[in-house]
Formats: C-alpha cells, structure tokens, sequence
C-alpha cells in the first residue's frame, strides 16, 4: 500500500475530489461563476501542456503536432455529438482514440527514419496540423469550410449547471492527464525516454526498445490532447477551422513547458498557470495609452510578443525551466510571492484577485529567474568577501546547475 | 487539355517561387544546422514592405527590391550573429526562431492588421498582365518570379561550386570541426550566408506581395509549402530547392484543377511523407549527403 504509485493515486485522489466540490460551494462561498470558467480554462492548458511534455519533454522529440491533436478531438465532438446527436460522454472518448491513431500513424513514418529524426519529427509535425485541416475543410462529413455549431449536443447535465459541469469535464481530463505524466515519468518507460533523450544511440545499445518507446509516449501523448480537445469543443461552441487549427495551441504548450521545465510532470503546471493568468490580465487590460495618448499600445498583440520573447529569454538562459529552481529556491520564491501579492493589496487594492495573483507570481518569477551561477557568486562574495575571481573563469551568462 | 496545360505552366512557375522561399531554411539546415523558422517572417515582412512602398509611397513594385532587400539582408545577418555570440544549437536554434517568429508575426498583425492587404491595381499594373503564347497565359509576376529563381539558383550554385567561398560553405556542411581546423572562418562564412538566403527570402516576399494579398497568418501557412520542398530537394542543395519546388508546385496545382484547391496542401503533403519513407535524403541529392 505503500508503493509509490499507490501514494501518488491517493494524493491525486485526494486533490481531485477536493476541487471536484469547488462548483457546489460556489453557492455558499458566493463567488463569480467567472472564476469557475477561468479555473476550467486552466485545467484545459494543464491537460494540453502535460500531454504534450509527457511525449516532448521526456524523449525530447520535438512535437508541433498539438494543434493536430486537439483538433481531432474538437472535431470529433463536432462530427459526433452535433451532427450525429451522439452524447458528448460518449464522443470523448472516441476523440483520444481517433487522435491516437493520427499520432502513431505519425510516429510510425518518421520514427523508422534513420538520420536527422528529431528535425524531421519536429517539422513534419508541424506540416501536420495544416494537413488534417485541409481534410476536414474539404470533407463535408467533418466541416466542410462552413464551421459547425455546438448548440444542441447532449450534454452531461448530471454534472450540474453548464460552469460547473465544464470545470468538472475538465478537472477529470486534467487529472487524468497529469497522472499519467507523472507516473510515466517515474516508470521503465519515462527511463527509456530520459534515456533516449540524452543520448539515443547509446540507449538503443543498451537494450532501450526506443522505437516502442516513442510510439507508446507519441500515442499517450495525442490521446490525451484529443480527449481535452473534445471538451473544449463545447467551450469554443462554434468551432471554425482556422480558430481550432491556428498555431496557438502548439506556441502556448510549447511556452508553458518550456518555462516550467520539461523533466518533470509539475513544470508544465507551473508553466500553464503563470502563461494563462498573465496572458488573461493582459487580454482583459484592454488597450495601453503611452506618452500621454500619443501612441495606444494593443495589450492583446503585446500578448503574442510577450510570449515569444519568453520563449527564446527561456530557452537561452533558462534550459531546465523554473521548476528545478522553484524546488531550490522555496522559501525566497514564496517570500517574493507573497511580497508581489501584498505589494498588490496595498497599491492597487480594487485590482482583482487574480490580477494580485499575477503580481505575486511575477515577485517569485523575478526570484527564480536569476541563473545559480548568479547567486551562487554573490552568495560567496558574502561570505568570503576576499574571494578571488578566477582567472580563466569564462562569463556564466545562462549558465545551468 | 488546356486547363491541365495551364496548371503545368503555373505549377511550374510558382515552382520558382517556392524555391525561393525554401533556400533560406534549406541552406540555414543544411549549412549552418541552425533551423531558422524566421525566414518566413522574412519573407512576410518584406511582403508588406514593398506593399507599403507600392500602395502608399507610389513605388513600382519591381522598384521596391531596392529598397527591402538590404533591410532583410542587415536584419538576416545580425540574426546570425546573434546565433553565432549565444552559440546556438539545432533544437534551441527551431525554438528560438519560432519565438522570433510569433513575435514578428504579431508585429506585423498590429502594423497592418490582420485584414488582407493587396497593392491596389493601380500601382500594381503587374498583376494583372500576361504574356501570352497559344492558349496558354504566363501571368508577369509569376513568371518574372520563376525567371530571377533560375537567375539566383545558378548564380548560387555557381558561388557553391567555383568560388573560395562555396568551398568553405561545402567544407563548413561535411565537417564543422575539421573546416574550423583548415582555417574557415565559420563566422563570417555564416554570416555571409545568412546574408544572401535573407536576400532571396525577400526578393520572394516582394514577389509574392507582387502576386497576391498579404495577411499575417501567412508566414505560418507557408509551413506546409516549404517543408515539402526542403525535404524533396535535400538539405543544403540548391538546384534541389528549384527541382522540388517545381514538383511541388506542379503537383499542387494539378491537385487544385482535378479535386480543388483545397486539396494542394494534401498533395504536396503525401508528397512530402512519400519522401520521407522512400528517400529521405531528398530527390535531388546523391546519397549519404545529408
């Protein structure tokens, strides 16, 4: 019973049933049903990023194809529950499996190639998303160019009020999701792929079946993204070909993991929470007035800028992400996260809570993001304050642990 | 009959096209082994440049090569030098790119919105002219795009195959280690490189700002042509580019005349996974040169 597989079920049991009854308090505690929602569209990026970094972030196979996925899991819905009247509970399940086949029909062209599979991976998997677009706009059983409306499906309304049950769908398909990559993470098959990641050659050598390897992870992976695509379907409620397979499901799973780190199962999380909070602030900021009006600055289009620019700040300076530092670093990263929180109260005390939350986590933000190396030379410059430099010591900039 | 001579003729022409918009990232892979998505935001950009120039400021379209070329060509090189100073790798290099990329995309959306932007007729009296041989139409864009393909696919091939520079080039794709050990300066190589593949990235955005309406989310649909011909003409080759760029081409506009337009981004993508399976080293290249 005390295996730790049986311990990590039981604290997923354990969080998943506490937030289960987050929307019957929503009465009792009286808060807006806007934070249901908003804690429905985090659960949906915690799915999508985990599902992708339990393929990308273990083996280390760079994958575009996010988008694919979860737009055969939108689609599916859209095909089955609003044309064909099947229930949505019904029409999920069968999303993960059609998306998995897509992504083990994938991996089992390139993954046989012999040279340069990681950049072929990568780029095919970007080609993909564009290919399965073009069939379901030319097919007229799938869309057909016009769109599809999901007003009439059949919806699980056991699950309570249309908030309560979008947060429940999605809490058991963020759940789901995230055990799975944590227990894969911590099984024979994460190994492998921690193995292959580093080094493939070797691997193999050493018995690690990595083509099985990659295909399961692959599959897994795309499995999962079309399970939450098929949810989210319902929130986009009228899905539209260019909207479902734009490029920003693979740019946000990429961001969120890459900045929480992608060799653990909690760096996606982390990752996700900071992205979609601080992306949904700056979405409902509105327009920026500079220089006294003279220049309006779109914080929407700030947005997309933002994120790359903490795409290439990341993956420069910041290779293993925040979530190794952020177990270092605890006590001052929560210490800089309730100074940014009360900072907030006390200067801005109308913001919103989470406007408040963003500012805390920009505090801890600004205290993990400084390299070890960093603290590492001011924390000798104190103790020792006659420490010589090296000589040959060669700049640290970006340097990792 | 004619209607499948016709899409040959402009399968091939905007064959050229497609060359010249893949030679960046083919040279900057195959070279350089740095995988560099912000060409199409390259290419884009100097879309909307000569688009600027030509609606707004009443420059001829073909005249606005003069003026956006150097400005992607400065921006192309600093990149690489930028590369060069952080010492990127080939995975970092597809990530920090597309980073570049989404950035430059959303710049791009919130100068000129995401509507679509044509030079309007009137500035633009390339667009709708031809030349005309039998029954068949040789509209002027595409042609003079395909005609300075040829043009930039010899003189590139030419530089590769006869020059000092194209020796380093070469020795720089078989052995980084061993043409740094020989004395090539890998830096300035690159940079260098960098420059001329920019340039052809922008000559291909002036052209296509020539031949159709510009919108931001282009760049990323341009994914699903380039890829294709990358693969198809082998990393690093450029009369490859220009074979697989035809082949594309003519294979998506045969798709287009007999399924519908719609089904181009099938073709050449059944393409590109009949590549991948029977001949991953690409069409055009001996093997083993990969």
């Amino acid at each position: 019973m005390t295996s730790p597989t049986a311990v990590r079920l039981a604290g997923f049991t354990v969080v998943a049933l506490a937030l289960w009854f987050l929307p019957t308090l929503q009465g009792p505690l009286d808060f807006p049903i806007f934070y249901l929602l908003f804690g429905y569209t985090l659960l949906f990026w915690f799915a999508q990023a985990s599902s992708w970094n339990m393929f990308t972030g273990y083996s280390g196979y760079f994958s575009f194809g996010q988008g694919a996925f979860f737009g055969v899991g939108v689609y599916t819905t859209g095909v089955l529950a609003a044309k064909r009247g099947w229930p949505l509970i019904a029409a999920i399940p069968v999303a993960g499996i059609l998306a998995a086949v897509l992504g083990l029909s994938l991996g089992f062209v390139v993954f046989r190639l012999r040279r340069l599979q990681g950049e072929i991976f990568a780029l095919v998997t970007l080609a993909v998303a564009f290919v399965v677009a073009a069939i379901a706009r030319v097919s007229s059983t799938i869309d057909g160019g016009s769109g599809i409306a999901l007003n009439d499906v059949r919806l699980p309304d056991f699950l309570g009020t249309f908030p309560s049950m979008m947060f429940r769908l999605g809490l058991i398909i963020a759940v789901l999701t995230v055990f799975a990559a944590a227990t894969i993470q911590r099984s024979r098959l994460g190994w492998g792929l921690f193995s292959i990641n580093d080094d493939e050659a070797v691997a193999e050598s050493l018995g690690v079946p990595t083509f099985r390897h990659k295909m399961m992870a692959f599959g897994m992976s795309a499995f999962f993204a079309g399970l939450s695509g098929a949810v989210h379907a319902i929130q986009i409620s009228y899905i539209t070909i260019e909207d479902v397979f734009s490029i920003r499901i693979p740019l946000f799973v990429i961001v969120m993991s890459v900045l929480g780190g992608m060799r653990h199962w909690m760096g996606p999380i982390v990752g996700a929470t900071i992205i979609h909070t601080l992306t949904d602030r700056l979405n409902r900021a509105g327009d920026l007035d500079l220089f006294g009006g003279s220049l309006t600055v779109s914080l929407d289009h700030l947005n997309d800028i933002i994120i790359g620019l903490l795409l290439i700040v990341m993956v420069l300076a910041v290779k293993d992400g925040l979530w190794p530092r952020l177990v270092k670093r605890k006590w001052a990263a929560a210490g800089a996260f309730l100074f940014g929180l009360l900072v907030a109260r006390i200067w801005a005390p109308e913001m919103s809570p989470i406007g408040q939350f963003v500012a805390g986590e920009l505090g801890a933000v600004v205290v993990l993001l400084p390299p070890v190396a960093v603290i590492d030379r001011w924390r000798n410059r104190r103790e020792s304050s006659k420490t010589p430099d090296e000589p040959t010591g060669r700049p640290t900039v970006g340097a990792t642990p | 009959m004619t209607l499948y001579g016709q899409a040959i003729i402009s399968g091939v022409l905007v064959g050229g096209l497609y060359a010249m918009m893949s030679l960046g990232v083919s040279l900057s892979w195959g070279v350089l082994k740095i995988i560099n998505l912000a060409y199409f935001s390259f290419i884009l950009l100097a879309g909307y440049g000569s688009y600027e120039l030509a609606a707004n400021h009443g420059w001829d379209p073909f005249l606005t090569v003069l003026a956006v070329v150097p400005v992607v060509v400065i921006v192309g090189a600093l990149l690489q030098l930028f590369f060069e100073k952080v010492k990127i790798g080939e995975f970092e290099s597809l990530l920090v790119t597309f980073g570049l990329l989404i950035m430059l995309e959303s710049v791009a959306r919130s100068i000129w919105t995401a509507d679509f932007r044509r030079i309007p007729s009137t500035a633009n009296p390339y667009a709708s002219s031809s030349l005309r041989i039998g029954a068949f139409a040789f509209p002027t864009p595409q042609l003079s795009a395909f005609l300075t393909a040829i043009v930039i696919g010899l003189l590139m091939k030419y530089l590769l195959d006869r020059t000092y520079f194209g020796k380093a080039v070469r020795a720089l794709a078989q052995d980084r280690d061993m043409a740094r050990a020989f004395g090539v300066d890998h830096r300035r190589v690159a940079v260098l490189l960098s420059g001329l593949a920019a340039a052809t990235a922008a000559i291909a955005g002036v052209f296509i700002a020539m031949s159709q309406a510009l919108f931001p989310g282009l760049a990323v649909e341009w994914f699903g042509i380039v890829f294709p011909v990358v693969i198809l003409g082998g990393l690093g080759s450029t009369l490859g580019a220009l074979g697989a760029g035809v082949v594309i081409g003519v294979v998506a506009a045969i798709a287009s005349v007999t399924w519908g337009p719609s089904y181009a981004p099938l073709a050449t993508f059944v393409i590109l996974i009949a590549t991948l399976l029977f001949r991953p080293e690409g069409l055009f290249t001996r093997k083993a040169s990969v």
